[in-house]
Order: C-alpha cells, then structure tokens, then sequence
C-alpha cells in the first residue's frame, strides 16, 4: 500500500499542479487573453492565436529535466525553436511576403518611398530612449525595430542582437501591429488639418509588367550592396517578389505565400509564444520594452505624417500628398494603410487613399529591414 | 534567339569559372609548438610538438591530398591521405596535426618532428604550391608556440607572434575582445552618431531606388505607342495586362482564376476599369449568388 501512496506521491510532484507558481498562471491568463483578443475583435488573429496557445504551452509547470521544455536542449520545442534562435524562420517569412506584395502603388509613385523612410525614425527614436533607460546599445537596437512594425525582422534582429529580450520583444511588436488602428487614428488627427485631410491625389499610373520585373532585382541589388547585413531579409523579399512577377514560377510563388508562409508563421507564432516562459518574461525589462514599443510606433506614425506636411511646403497644385498617408510608412502591411483609407473617407467619403498608402507600406517593409542591416552591422 | 543563347550560355560559363569557391588558399599554419614539455598529450599519451592549421574562411575546406612539411625541398614529405573523410575544417576552425614522427598514429601525425629554426610549409595538393608557411624562431622557449594572431577590420589578415600559452585548436585571437555593441557603448554612449548614419543610410538607399524608378517609369512612357485616333482603349490592340489576362485563360492550367481572367479581359477590352493590382485577383463567393448555392452540388435525379 505504501508503494501505492509513494508512487502516487511521487507522480503528484510530475504534475503541473505541484510546480506551478503565480508567474506561471500570470503569463497562462495573457495567453488566454491574447486568444480572446483575436477571436473576438479580430486583431491579427493568424498571429496572436498561435502565440497566445504558445504561452500557454511554454508556461506549463512541469519538473525540470524531462527534456521537453523550449530552452532544454534536444526537445521538440527547441528543435522548432531553433528557427527562431537562429533567425531562418523570419527570412522564410519575408519570402511569403515578397510573393504576396504587389509593389505596384510604389513603382507607379517612388516618390513615396521616401515617406517608408521617414517613418523608420520610430526605430531610431526608441533606440535613443532605450539607451536612455539604460539599455546596452545591442538591446536597445532590438527593443528599436519594433517601431518597424515588422514582426518577422523584429525576431530576426532581436535573435541576433538581444536573445534573451526576444520574447519580449516579439509579442511587444505583434500586439503593438495589432493596436495599429488605435494607435495611429489619434495621431493622425491631431497632426493634421481638415483641409490636408481632403487632398486628393492623382490617380496612379499604370505599372508594365517589365517595370514589376526589374524592380526586385534593382532594388534587391541596390539595398544588398548599400547594406550587406540585411542579406537574409531584403534577399528573401525580393526574390518572393520575382517568383510572383517573372510570371514563370507561378507554383512557387503560390507555395511561398500559401503553404510555405502559413506552416512558418504558424511555428513562428507557436514558438515565440512559448517561449515567453514567465521566469524570463516576467521582468521590470519586459515592462519598459512594452512602454518603449509603444512609443515607438507613436514616432513611427507622427515623422510620417510630420514628414509629408512638410513635404507639401515644396510641392505644388496636385502633386501635393495626403499626409493621411504618412502613418502607412510603418510596415504593417496592409493594416496601417488601411487606416489611411479609413480616416480618408471619414472626411471625404470619395477620397480613396489605400493605393496610395500601400506605397509608403511597402516602402516601409523595404525600410525596416535596411534599418535592421544596419544595426545589425553596427551593433552585431 | 539561337546565338543569344549560346551567348547566355558562354556567359554564364565564363561567370561560373571566374567564380572563386572557398579553397585550400584559405587555409594558413597557424600556430606551432616545437618543443613541448609540459603542454598537452597526443592520443597516445605522448608529448611532442604540434602544428595547428585555421580556416580563414566562411565555408568549409578539404585539405585531404595536401602535404605538410618541414623541408622546402621536399614538399611531399608527409602526404595527408586523401581518402580520410575526417579531412575537413569548417569556416574559421582549426585543425591540430601533431608531430611525433610516427605517421602510423594516424591521419594527424606526421611522419617527422618539429626544431627550433625550422619552417613549417603547408602544401597544395599538387605537391609544388606553397599554400603558407610560419617559421619557428630558433630561440622560442620549450612550450612556447609561434602564432598568427587574426588582425584588420574583417580579422582575416594575420601578425605573427609567440605565445607563452599556446592555443592548440581554439581561436588565435583575443578572446576578450570588445564586442561592436561594447564598442559602440564607450565611442556613442548616447546613440546619436548611430542614429544620424543610419537615418542617412535609410533615406539615401530609397531615395536612389525612387529615382531610378522614376527614370525606369519616364523610359517606359516614352516607349508607348501612341494612342489610338479614337483614343478608346479597347479598340486598339491589346494591352499588356490584356494580352496577359488572355494568355492566362489560354493556359493549360485551368481553374477559377481562368474565368477571372477571361472576364478581366474581356472587361478590359470593352474600355471598363479594372483594379490597378493586376495579375491579383480576388473572387469572394457571395452568400445569396446561385454559384455558391449548395443545390449547385446536388445530382438532379429525375421523377
């Protein structure tokens, strides 16, 4: 009888129930709460399901040693973590993106690339901050390209640069690209007039399909060779981007935005998601990346609409730009140039802006992984 | 279309041997103990002197059909044996050969011994080339070694020296040195000089690509035809984005996209205006449209 009792005794300690601390039910209600978020308002669900389910998985108690854990070493979640630690998931994830963008409303306007460009100073601005908060300058370029609005080049950097933040940091980024509406509809207003609100532009000219050929190669080699360090992210891209538009890998192109993309991001989500493990998220760290997240994407969208009103003093009669379309320089595609169409018509029910925003958006992809070449180059 | 070819062919053969792969070249004698006294033992519990080989590239190199020696007229002296599998070392790796003279303890012992004075020589497999060579100073102290230490920017040119505590195997260099994000911490404390190159880095790099653009979009309007009297669209020849749309619906590879693209063009063709993102076309079922009825999908039996 007693064997009975000490085996029972022993397989309670195996249990999560005899392991579990507060911290471990603290981040379980997160994830639960990230899940309810994405079922029930819809806010990046293809994303915060798979993280949401991922901290409930990578915050279960259990008794060190079994070797199933996502930081033990040989265990099937740290298999499939390593495409995280070792940053090939985000490429893969560029590849689909690539495959999936029409660059179209940028090539008929490069114009607005510049805007893309402008809105990366949200990276930059909560890297000064950061170090102000006493970051090392690797943490603090990782914490910074969150204000990319790019998850996948948020994992790949702060994998490379900050390890250790890198949960942080990813969840801090994908809630943040989720909240874009929220966050950037106040800004805009607040920065912008009635009058700049009503600007119409010209409508885009039509793009040949020669000019959709070269443009991932162009801009392929000139990004690589200014900023080498960007290889993995800005290569992926735009060699997604001419599979679609060769018009001669249609198979491929379609497994890279399809099957390819969908089986990544799945186990991208699932893995940063799980390893968000209480004992190293749970942390005064964690707090301050989340505030300077948020700052950063508020940077982010006012150097965008800041930088078109002041684009506009030079431009004249129909040339000048809606600076309603200055916040969809940070690069979440498609949501933020979404929010550009939608306060557009607020004001201006005719006034369509989302051709015109998907240009900066774009851009503002391309933007972020030199941004993150270069802080990669610097500070790796 | 036929000497293009050859042309396309002959040029990427040409590319494909100028083309540099990562090579015995690459590979540099790195640090020698002549005389080991207390330093560590070889598989057989024997204290001799040691030759340790680096990979100064970022891929991997086989070395096996190389030769070591200590003589410089003659190259061949110990043969690495080619069928050793085990004869690789991967990028910026070392190797450690050691010389007790005895080359039947295996692939990594060479059939003679080390002295003060001598000249280590690394050679190609074809027994002439001197890969690289490090000369042992007559007057290095018993368990000393004599090391190239990786110097410059990219750490890939080397300064000789001696080292009181050999490495045999691990990386030259200093172990201790700063990392960039050290660096960067002591020479911009506050990121400012990080932040105004990078700010500059982004901008510049777009804004070349938006000009080049818009000359490629300024190029491409003047090619154009001109337009027809009528000036209507469709009655002209086709457009790209039709000529497209139909070459699509004449593929082999049937689906719901060929009746998109069939009604694109047709629609094209007719003057009407089609979204801008060509070639994406989105086709969502409508709830009460008799297309995605499910008696669609019933067999009609008859009464």
């Amino acid at each position: 009888m007693s064997t009975v009792f000490d085996s029972l005794r022993q397989f309670w300690f195996f249990t999560g129930f005899a392991n579990c601390t507060w911290q471990n039910l603290a981040m379980i209600l997160i994830g639960i709460v990230f899940i309810t978020i994405a079922i029930k308002k819809g806010w990046e669900p293809l994303l915060l399901v798979p993280i949401g389910f991922g901290m409930i998985i990578g915050n279960i108690p259990m008794f060190p040693g079994l070797n199933i854990g996502v930081y033990e070493d040989g265990s099937v979640l740290n298999t499939l973590y390593q495409g995280v630690k070792q940053g090939w998931y985000p490429p893969l994830i560029f590849l689909g993106i690539g495959a999936m963008t029409d660059f179209s409303a940028l090539i008929s306007q490069p114009r607005l690339l510049l805007i893309g460009a402008a809105a990366q100073m949200g990276i930059f601005g909560a890297y000064l901050l950061a170090l102000l908060l006493g970051f090392d300058p690797n943490q603090a370029g990782a914490i910074g390209i969150i204000g990319g609005a790019d998850g996948p080049t948020a994992i790949f950097l702060s994998s490379q640069l900050a390890p250790d933040l890198m949960g942080a940091i990813a969840v801090s980024a994908y809630s943040y690209m989720a909240l874009v509406p929220v966050i950037q509809r106040p800004i805009m207003l607040a920065l912008t007039t009635k009058e700049e609100r009503l600007i119409r532009m010209p409508k885009p000219r039509q793009v040949s399909q020669k000019e959709k050929i070269i443009f991932p190669v162009v801009g392929f080699l000139l990004t690589a060779f200014i900023v080498p360090s960007g290889l993995p992210l800005l290569g992926m891209l735009f060699f997604g981007n001419l599979l679609k538009e060769s018009g001669v890998t249609r198979r491929l192109a379609e497994t890279a935005r399809g099957p390819l993309i969908d089986v990544v991001t799945t186990l991208i989500g699932l893995t940063v998601g799980a390893s968000t493990q209480a004992d190293k998220f749970l942390t005064g760290n964690s707090v301050k990346i989340f505030i300077l997240g948020l700052l950063s994407f508020v940077i982010a969208t006012t150097c965008g609409v800041l930088f078109v009103k002041v684009w506009n003093l030079f431009l004249k009669g129909d040339r000048k730009i809606n600076p309603l379309i200055g916040n969809a320089g940070v690069s979440a595609v498609p949501d933020s140039a979404r929010v550009s169409e939608i306060v557009g018509r607020e004001f201006d029910p005719d006034n369509h802006l989302l051709m015109h925003a998907m240009g900066p958006n774009v851009a503002g992809v391309i933007g972020s992984a030199v941004a993150a070449g270069i802080l990669l180059g610097f500070l790796g | 279309m036929r000497f293009t070819r050859t042309t396309a062919i002959a040029a990427l053969l040409l590319a494909g041997a100028c083309l540099r792969a990562q090579n015995l070249t690459d590979l540099r004698v790195a640090e020698i103990v002549a005389v080991n006294e207390h330093g560590p033992v070889d598989g057989f519990g024997q204290r001799n002197g040691w030759i340790e080989i680096f990979n100064n590239s970022n891929g991997t190199v086989k070395f096996g059909g190389c030769y070591l020696t200590d003589d410089k007229d003659d190259l061949t002296k110990y043969h690495i044996p080619a069928s050793d599998r085990s004869t690789q070392v991967g990028p910026r790796q070392s190797v450690v050969f050691h010389a007790g003279g005895d080359a039947s303890h295996g692939t990594y012992y060479t059939n003679f011994t080390l002295a003060n004075g001598e000249t280590v020589y690394l050679v190609s497999n074809d027994g002439r080339t001197i890969i690289d060579e490090l000369a042992i100073p007559a007057d290095l102290p018993a368990d000393w070694s004599v090391v190239k230490v990786p110097a410059g920017v990219k750490k890939t040119d080397f300064t000789v020296g001696v080292s009181e505590k050999p490495t045999p195997g691990a990386y030259n260099g200093d172990v201790d040195a700063k990392t960039n994000s050290q660096i960067m911490k002591e020479k911009d404390p506050h990121g400012w000089v990080l932040t105004l190159i990078s700010v500059c880095v982004v901008f510049f790099a777009l804004a070349i690509l938006a000009f080049i653009f818009t000359a490629i979009g300024k190029a491409g309007d003047r090619e154009k035809p001109a337009k027809s009297p009528s000036g209507h669209v469709g009655k002209g020849a086709p457009t790209p984005e039709v000529a497209a749309a139909i070459a699509m619906a004449l593929s082999h590879e049937d689906g719901e996209e060929v009746c998109a693209a069939i009604a694109m063009a047709l629609e094209e063709y007719m003057g009407g205006v089609h979204d801008e993102e060509s070639f994406v076309i989105t086709i969502k079922p409508t709830p009460g449209s008799a297309w995605a009825g499910k008696e669609q999908g019933f067999r009609r039996l008859p009464r």
